[in-house]
């Protein structure tokens, strides 16, 4: 199926502002009065506040205000950006600024005053009384016998989540051979080029408080901040600029309450910006996770029994972690068919920064694990890596496990054959590759599913207004949760496709508004072209319907024969009668109608489209330095309809960045006798540079879904989701050594040759 | 203490006074309200902060104001506007190379000081030169595409 505009390759919406630089991102407005906001930080990562003495900060000239715990609402509230839904389990267990700290970077006080270095001034001049504790920075010792309570519960584990289908030990009594294996992945962090943590609080006369924020969830925002501040939620306004990437990092509340809490103590507009540094500290990352596999199979390479015990790290506060179990459990049980499966998911506090989501919301993490394990099942039981994934995933016309839905549609036997070719899997696999002098060559996939959307977990709501003025033109009105992605500019192409106008004859909201559009979840689990696309679309559709009755009053035609193309009303055959869509709104505005032709919809999509991947990559092992070179990555993906294929791709590009960092230099490390963070910064914590990216060859598979807007499935977090597997199969390929924790860094590399050696 | 300096940005001359200990960055940012310019790190670390002076690509949180005084600054203001965008800023736009755009101003003084200075660079070089410039959004996939084409779009042009 082909379209005029969907498809096609157009000019993002915003690329010409941000390539000039004239898009004002939150940290860049400037206001009437605009007073400067800065949060004391705890420099222990457990500690008793036995007081605070504010008296000196408050008597500085220049400060406007200065906050602890005693003038926070006592209201207990979570950050996690979640609509109440049957899998959201929100513990609430923070406060705007803590009476007690958790980690290193717990917000204890925080200031407003008319300047940055008269607000670092007041930071100096409170004076915190703190008796330390021991602190708890991994799950091992959080739930260690006697291990120091982080929360007034009588342990550190928040939640266990257990999850049976079948019976798992029946199925490894009917196992020819069951593998057993324990894998780790570090905590990462998110590394937004605009710091996380920028908000603009400016309280009004008439008791609201507009709030502009970096964010991916304007009215998710909304509600928690109103929740935490004790005020209703239409009393609060979020107005989202351009957002300096997000992956998760700003999906809920950061530090919008904080920033709000001193514009309506202190009664002026406050810019509360983080630091690197701060962000690094305060706001939320990867979950690290612990997880037990055990896998029982067939000589033949069929599942009978498989099951994960993971043991997550939560950080200091529940926020996301409690719910973000349920998905992990259901990455697990949906990779792959079997009768019997068991997952047991521990959450857990500790004394780190508390984690929340990142780009993949656990998949990485899950697929990381199951598919090393399953290369070396393929490996143990002498079957191609490639032929056991196609013969045990879930395939179009199943039932998916993750959502108990049907499956639309599966590209992943294309995907798994063009990407095989990519590669060169039968020349260079099992040591074809040729090494030079001292250097291994491998290669190695990893397979994964994700989601268009989280239903039936969350709600999925989406609203769209689409108004066509009286030259012709439309605006759409969305609450544009676009955060770099592109998702605004593939709305406006699925709802030019839909009206029969021209690309540039539509125009999106840029910034998101609570006060203008409807109520729409965000950007979050790769939803906004599936489910933000179709309420676009229904939008679009309802206007297009006015409008063509319209012009079939003026034409004189029945409305089945019209149609629009480009701005035009054309008949379909015979009679050729045109009308353009100028024509009718002029006449819809300014004739006997009086009225404007404004199409609206609000709803949640129908459906959970699944996509698929499988990734490849190329990897060098240098045996003398441990150095693992990726030399190329191949990621063949299942997007449903691609919008905008150029998107699409970017969105593959800059996640596997993400990836090979995960695999191979990303780590955000603590100390753990003292808890402080080692690396909050960008020259300690390893992002790849443009001379570190390998070679990427993206591949898109177009297998449409019936319920996407025009097909489409979905692409934004799975780019990454598969990359530290297929890197980790390759090093093995190169090596014969089996890595089970991330990053895989010189260091291990060569403890592990010469491990090997001897 | 504050510093009587004359700032020459993007062809006009700004005199003002300015704290010894302020940055170059700040100054751009909070007196000449050229927000444009993105501090990503404050350290040096991302290049989200990149300025030409005098035609080299500087990250302006490691630079004085003070030390800037009577050198030849180009921030992203200075380069496209209404009137139409540089050959750099159509490539990135062209080529999908934005994404968030926080990293972009930066992208776009870094790789038309590369340019201005060796007009035809390899990709080796495109990455070496891009290379103080972080990006998270894109894997640098098509910004180094947007690069190479204005570098054949000019060899077109020799």
């Amino acid at each position: 199926m082909s379209y005029a505009i969907v498809g096609q390759r157009v000019r993002r919406v915003d690329a010409r502002e941000k390539v000039s630089g004239r898009a004002v991102y939150t940290g860049d407005l400037n206001l009437p009065h605009m007073l400067v906001g800065k949060v004391l930080r705890s420099p222990h990562a457990h500690a008793r506040i036995l007081s605070i003495d504010t008296s000196k900060a408050r008597s500085l000239p220049g400060v406007k205000a200065v906050l602890t715990w005693e003038d926070t609402p006592k209201i207990l509230w979570n950050s996690a950006g979640f609509p109440p839904s049957p899998g959201a389990v929100l513990m609430e267990d923070q406060y705007i600024l803590t009476d007690k700290a958790r980690y290193v970077g717990d917000a204890v006080a925080a200031v407003a005053a008319v300047d940055e270095d008269t607000a670092e001034r007041a930071l100096e001049l409170i004076e915190v009384e703190y008796e330390a504790l021991t602190p708890a920075m991994d799950v091992e010792a959080a739930m260690a016998e006697g291990a120091p309570l982080i929360h007034s519960a009588e342990k550190n584990v928040a939640a266990h989540m257990p999850v049976v289908i079948g019976d798992v030990e029946e199925g490894f009594r009917q196992a020819d051979f069951v593998f057993e294996d324990r894998y780790y992945v570090p905590k990462v962090y998110q590394v937004t080029m605009e710091p996380c943590g920028v908000a603009v609080a400016a309280p009004d006369i008439d008791g609201r408080i507009t709030i502009w924020t970096s964010t991916q969830m304007p009215h998710l925002v909304r509600g928690i901040t109103a929740h935490a501040l004790g005020l209703k939620t239409g009393k609060v306004r979020i107005i989202k600029p351009p957002v300096g990437g997000a992956f998760g990092s700003r999906l809920g509340v950061v530090n919008e309450p904080v920033a709000a809490l001193l514009a309506l103590k202190s009664g002026y507009p406050v810019m509360l910006k983080y630091t690197r540094e701060e962000s690094f500290l305060g706001t939320e990352s990867r979950h690290p996770i612990t997880m037990v596999l055990k896998t029982g199979v067939k000589k033949d390479g069929s599942f009978t029994a498989r099951q994960m015990t993971a043991y997550i790290d939560g950080g200091a506060y529940a926020t996301h972690t409690p719910s973000f179990a349920g998905p992990v459990a259901g990455w697990f049980l949906a990779m792959y068919k079997c009768a019997n499966i068991k997952v047991d998911n521990y959450s857990v506090y500790t004394n780190s920064t508390q984690c929340g989501a990142f780009r993949g919301y656990g998949n990485p993490q899950v697929v990381f694990a199951v598919e090393s394990q399953v290369d070396d099942i393929a490996m143990a039981l002498g079957l191609d890596p490639l032929e056991i994934r196609r013969k045990n995933h879930p395939c179009e016309g199943e039932v998916w496990t993750w959502s108990g839905w049907e499956i639309e549609s599966c590209g992943l036997e294309e995907a798994i054959e063009r990407g095989a070719k990519a590669i060169g899997w039968d020349t260079k696999r099992n040591g074809q590759a040729v090494p030079s002098g001292t250097k291994k060559r491998g290669v190695g996939m990893g397979y994964m599913m994700h989601v268009s959307g989280a239903r039936p977990m969350l709600h999925e709501t989406s609203a769209a207004v689409v108004k066509i003025n009286e030259d012709g033109s439309a605006n759409l009105i969305f609450s544009n949760s676009d955060v770099g992605q592109g998702s605004g500019t593939a709305l406006t192409q699925v709802a030019a496709e839909e009206l029969g106008l021209a690309y540039e004859d539509v125009m999106i909201t840029k910034t998101a508004d609570t006060d203008v559009a409807g109520f729409d979840i965000g950007s979050h689990a790769s939803r906004q072209a599936y489910s933000g696309g179709n309420a676009v679309r229904k939008a679009a559709a309802a206007a297009r319907e006015k409008l063509l009755t319209m012009a079939a009053e003026i034409l004189q035609v029945p409305v089945e024969n019209l149609t629009v193309e480009n701005g035009v009303v054309l008949t379909r055959e015979g009679e050729e009668k045109s009308i353009s869509v100028a024509e009718v709104s002029h006449k819809a505005h300014f004739g006997s109608h009086g009225h404007q032709i404004i199409g609206v919809a609000s709803e949640e999509p129908e459906g959970n489209p699944p996509v698929y991947a499988a990734q490849f990559a190329e990897v060098e092992v240098d045996t003398e330095t441990g150095v693992v070179e990726v030399l190329k990555v191949v990621a063949a993906h299942d997007v449903g309809t691609a919008i905008n294929p150029t998107l699409v791709e970017g969105q593959i590009q800059g996640a596997l960045q993400q990836g090979i960092g995960y695999a191979l230099t990303e780590e955000y490390r603590y100390d753990p006798a003292s808890g402080r963070p080692l690396n909050a910064n960008l020259a300690d914590y390893k992002i790849l540079t443009a001379m570190d990216m390998p070679e990427v060859e993206t591949i898109l598979v177009e297998a449409s879904c019936r319920t996407g807007p025009f097909g489409a499935k979905s692409v934004g977090e799975s780019g990454l989701v598969g990359t530290a597997a297929a890197i980790a199969n390759a090093v093995f390929d190169a090596t014969g050594i089996r890595f089970r924790e991330l990053p895989i860094t010189p260091e291990k590399v060569l403890a592990a040759l010469r491990a090997q050696e001897k | 203490m504050k510093l009587p300096i004359t700032l020459k940005v993007n062809g006009e001359s700004y005199r003002l006074d300015a704290e010894a200990k302020r940055t170059l960055l700040d100054v751009l940012r909070e007196d000449l309200a050229l927000t444009g310019t993105k501090k990503g790190c404050g350290a040096g670390e991302c290049g989200a902060c990149t300025v030409l002076m005098d035609g080299k690509p500087v990250n302006s949180c490691l630079v004085l104001a003070v030390d800037a005084s009577g050198r030849e600054i180009t921030t992203i203001e200075g380069v496209g506007g209404l009137d139409g965008l540089s050959p750099v800023q159509e490539a990135l736009v062209d080529h999908g190379a934005v994404q968030c755009g926080y990293c972009t101003p930066g992208v776009v003084l870094t790789a038309k000081a590369l340019l201005d200075s060796n007009p035809h660079p390899t990709e080796a070089e495109v990455r070496e030169g891009l290379s103080g410039n972080l990006c998270r959004c894109t894997g640098y996939v098509k910004i180094v595409e947007a690069v190479l084409a204005v570098s054949r779009a000019s060899e077109r042009r020799d």
